[in-house]
C-alpha cells in the first residue's frame, strides 16, 4: 500500500487499549466534567448547611442523633447523580450512534462490555470515596463548632464513610446496568428513579417488612454510625444492605451483559 | 477480500437479506447498489458484526469481524455518518478511536488533514453539517489505514465538489490495493465510481458484474449526437453500419458505434460536432428492468405531467400498508 502504517504491533487489542479508550471518552466530554463538579458542589453544600442548621440545638441532641449520619447527608444527591452519570455513560453512546463505532473498534463483546464496568467501577468508588470523606470532614468540622461532632477514630465512623461512598458507586453500576438494558436515557432513569425513590413509598403500603430489602433503606442504614436505630427495627445491618446492594446490582448488569452480546448495535 | 455467503437477516416476517452471496475482492472500488429498502446497510452492518445474521456469514480476509486482531487496522467503515457524540470534538473522537486500537496519535491529524477537517478539529462534532460529518467519518475510517474499506452511502449530503472528493478518493485507495465497497442507490454516481457492481433487490442478489459488462448487456452504448450537418452524418453512419434515430432538432441516437469512432469519421467526412456523448443513463435503464419487481417502496401511481407528486387516491391506499410492514431499517 502507498501510505502503509508501519506494520500493526503484535498481538491483538487487549482491557488496555479499551481502558484507554473508555477513560478517553469520559475526559472528552464536557458534561462529565459539569456532572461530577455539579454533584462535588450539591453534595458538600447539602452536607454544609444541615450541618450548621444542626449546630446549638435548642432541645440538645437525642440519643439517637449521629453527627457521622448528618455530615454525609450530602451524599443522598450524589445517589441521583450517580444514577444520572452511570445510565449516561452509555445511553448516551446509543443515543449518538457511537456504539457502532465503540464496537467497530473493539468487536468482542463480553469483553468489551466487562471492561466498560471495570472502568465505570474504579473511576465512581474513587469518586464516591474522595467525596464521602469530604462530606465527612466538612461537616464534622462544622458541628465541632457547637455541637457533638465525630472523628475517623469515632466508632463505626469509618464504616459508614466507606460503605457510603460504596454503596452509591454500586447504584451507579445499577444504573449502567438500566441503560445497557434499555439502551434509552428516559427509561433507563425512569427506571432508576423508580426503584431508588419510588419504589420505597409504594412498598410501604404493600409490605413494611420488605422494605428495609429497597436500596434506599439499606443505604440510609449505611450513612450512619450507630447501628440497630431502636429496639425492633427493622433493618439489615450495613454490611448485608451492602452485600444486597451489590447483588441487586450485578443482576442489572448480567440481564443488561445478556442482552447486549446478542443484540443488533 | 469481503466474502459473503447465504447471509440472511430477518426482522419479524420481513427478510431484509436473503441467502445473499457475493466477493469483493481487493484493488478495485465494487458498488452495492439497490433500491432503498434493499437490505444494503443491513448487510454492511453484517459485515462489520453489527447485526448478527440469522444465517449465513459474512467474512473478512477469511475471518469474522470480532475475531480481527486490530479491527481499526484491518478495516475501516462509514456506516453512518453521525456515529460520533454531538458533544466531543472531532479529535476527540478520532482520539479515542486510535487509542483503541493502539494506532499512533499522530494519524489523528494526518486523517482530519486528508479530509480537510484540520481547521475544525477541536470543534464540537455536533455542529458539523451533514458533509462535514460524512468526512469525519472517512475520517475515522481512514485512521487505522486499512486494507478494507466499506462505505455506506458517502456522498449522502456532500456538495459536488464535495461527491468528486469521495469518487477520486475512493478509486485512490482501490488503486493502492485496497479492498473496497461502497453503496449507493445513486446509479449514475456508481457509474462514475465502481468497477463491479453487487446488485440487490429486496434482500437478494440480483447480479454481480463488471460495471461494463452490466451496461452492455442492457443494450446501452449508445451515442448522442449534435450537427448540424445531419444528412451528412446519416449517410455515413449509416454506411459505416451503425442504427441511427433522427431525434429531431439536430440530434442523432446512433447505437453500434463507439463516440471516438463517430468522431473519427466525422473528421474524414469534414463533418462538424457540436456534442458527442455516450449515453450514460444506460446504467439506470439495466439497473431498472433488473430491480423492476424488486423495489420495496413503489409510488402507486409514478408521478406526471398533469398530477405529478399528487397523493395516490382511495384505490390506491391499498398498497400503502406494506410500506408501513417493511419500514424496519434504512
Amino acid at each position: 500500500m502507498a501510505q502503509a502504517l508501519e506494520a500493526a504491533p503484535v498481538g491483538r487489542y487487549r482491557a488496555k487499549q479499551v481502558v484507554r479508550s473508555e477513560i478517553a471518552k469520559v475526559v472528552t466530554l464536557r458534561s462529565t466534567a459539569i456532572t461530577l463538579g455539579l454533584t462535588v458542589v450539591a453534595a458538600l453544600l447539602v452536607t454544609g448547611l444541615v450541618a450548621h442548621s444542626d449546630l446549638n440545638r435548642r432541645g440538645g441532641y437525642s440519643f439517637g442523633w449521629d453527627p457521622t449520619q448528618t455530615s454525609l447527608i450530602g451524599m443522598i444527591p450524589v445517589a441521583l447523580a450517580g444514577g444520572v452519570f452511570g445510565a449516561l455513560l452509555i445511553t448516551g453512546e446509543y443515543a449518538s450512534g457511537t456504539i457502532r463505532s465503540t464496537l467497530a473498534a473493539t468487536p468482542k463483546r463480553p469483553f468489551l462490555l466487562a471492561t466498560k464496568i471495570a472502568v465505570t467501577a474504579v473511576l465512581t468508588v474513587v469518586f464516591c470515596e474522595v467525596l464521602s470523606f469530604l462530606c465527612f470532614f466538612l461537616g464534622n468540622g462544622i458541628l465541632s463548632g457547637g455541637a457533638p461532632s465525630a472523628s475517623l477514630s469515632s466508632p463505626g465512623a469509618v464504616r459508614a464513610v466507606v460503605f457510603t461512598g460504596l454503596f452509591i458507586a454500586l447504584l451507579t453500576l445499577m444504573a449502567f446496568g438500566f441503560g445497557v438494558i434499555f439502551r434509552n436515557t428516559a427509561a433507563a432513569l425512569a427506571a432508576f428513579v423508580a426503584v431508588v425513590f419510588v419504589l420505597p413509598l409504594v412498598m410501604h403500603g404493600i409490605d413494611e417488612h420488605a422494605v428495609r430489602f429497597l436500596p434506599t433503606n439499606m443505604l440510609t442504614n449505611s450513612i450512619t454510625a450507630t447501628v440497630n436505630q431502636g429496639p425492633g427495627a427493622e433493618v439489615v445491618s450495613p454490611a448485608v444492605g451492602l452485600l444486597l446492594m451489590a447483588v441487586y446490582a450485578a443482576i442489572a448488569l448480567v440481564v443488561g451483559a445478556a442482552l447486549f452480546v446478542r443484540r443488533d448495535a | 477480500m469481503i466474502t459473503a455467503h447465504a447471509l440472511t437477516k430477518r426482522y419479524g416476517s420481513t427478510t431484509a437479506v436473503d441467502h445473499l452471496t457475493f466477493e469483493v475482492p481487493p484493488g478495485v472500488v465494487t458498488g452495492f447498489l439497490g433500491p432503498n429498502g434493499s437490505g444494503k446497510s443491513t448487510t454492511m452492518r453484517m459485515v462489520m458484526g453489527l447485526d448478527l445474521p440469522d444465517s449465513g456469514s459474512a467474512l473478512i480476509g477469511g475471518k469474522p469481524y470480532p475475531s480481527l486482531a486490530w479491527p481499526l487496522r484491518e478495516v475501516g467503515a462509514l456506516l453512518d455518518a453521525k456515529a460520533f457524540h454531538p458533544a466531543r470534538t472531532a479529535r476527540g473522537h478520532l482520539r479515542w478511536l486510535a487509542l483503541s486500537n493502539d494506532i499512533p496519535l499522530r494519524r489523528v491529524d494526518e486523517v482530519l488533514d486528508q479530509v480537510g477537517l484540520t481547521s475544525v478539529a477541536g470543534r464540537r462534532a455536533g455542529k458539523f453539517s451533514l458533509g462535514m460529518s460524512q468526512r469525519l467519518g472517512i475520517a475515522a475510517a481512514m485512521l487505522g489505514d486499512p486494507g478494507v474499506l466499506l462505505f455506506d452511502e458517502p456522498v449522502n449530503g456532500l456538495d459536488p465538489e464535495g461527491i468528486r472528493w469521495v469518487r477520486l478518493f475512493l478509486r485512490g485507495l482501490a488503486a493502492e490495493g485496497r479492498t473496497v465497497f461502497v453503496s449507493s442507490h445513486l446509479i449514475s454516481e456508481m457509474a462514475l465510481t465502481a468497477d463491479r457492481l453487487v446488485v440487490v433487490g429486496r434482500g437478494r442478489l440480483i447480479t454481480e458484474t463488471d460495471v461494463a459488462d452490466f451496461v452492455a448487456r442492457s443494450g446501452g452504448g449508445a451515442v448522442r449526437l449534435v450537427t448540424p450537418d445531419g444528412t451528412g452524418f446519416m449517410t455515413a453512419l449509416l454506411a459505416g453500419g451503425a442504427t441511427v434515430a433522427d431525434e429531431g432538432g439536430g440530434t442523432l441516437t446512433v447505437e453500434g458505434m463507439t463516440a471516438p469512432q463517430i468522431g473519427d469519421l466525422a473528421a474524414r467526412g469534414g463533418l462538424r460536432i457540436h456534442e458527442l456523448t455516450p449515453v450514460t443513463g444506460s446504467l439506470e435503464d439495466a439497473f431498472m428492468e433488473l430491480t423492476q419487481d424488486e423495489v420495496e417502496y413503489r409510488p402507486s401511481t409514478m408521478p406526471n405531467a398533469a398530477g405529478g407528486g399528487r397523493m395516490p387516491d382511495a384505490a390506491g391506499v391499498g398498497t400503502m400498508p406494506d410500506v408501513a410492514d417493511v419500514g424496519v431499517r434504512e
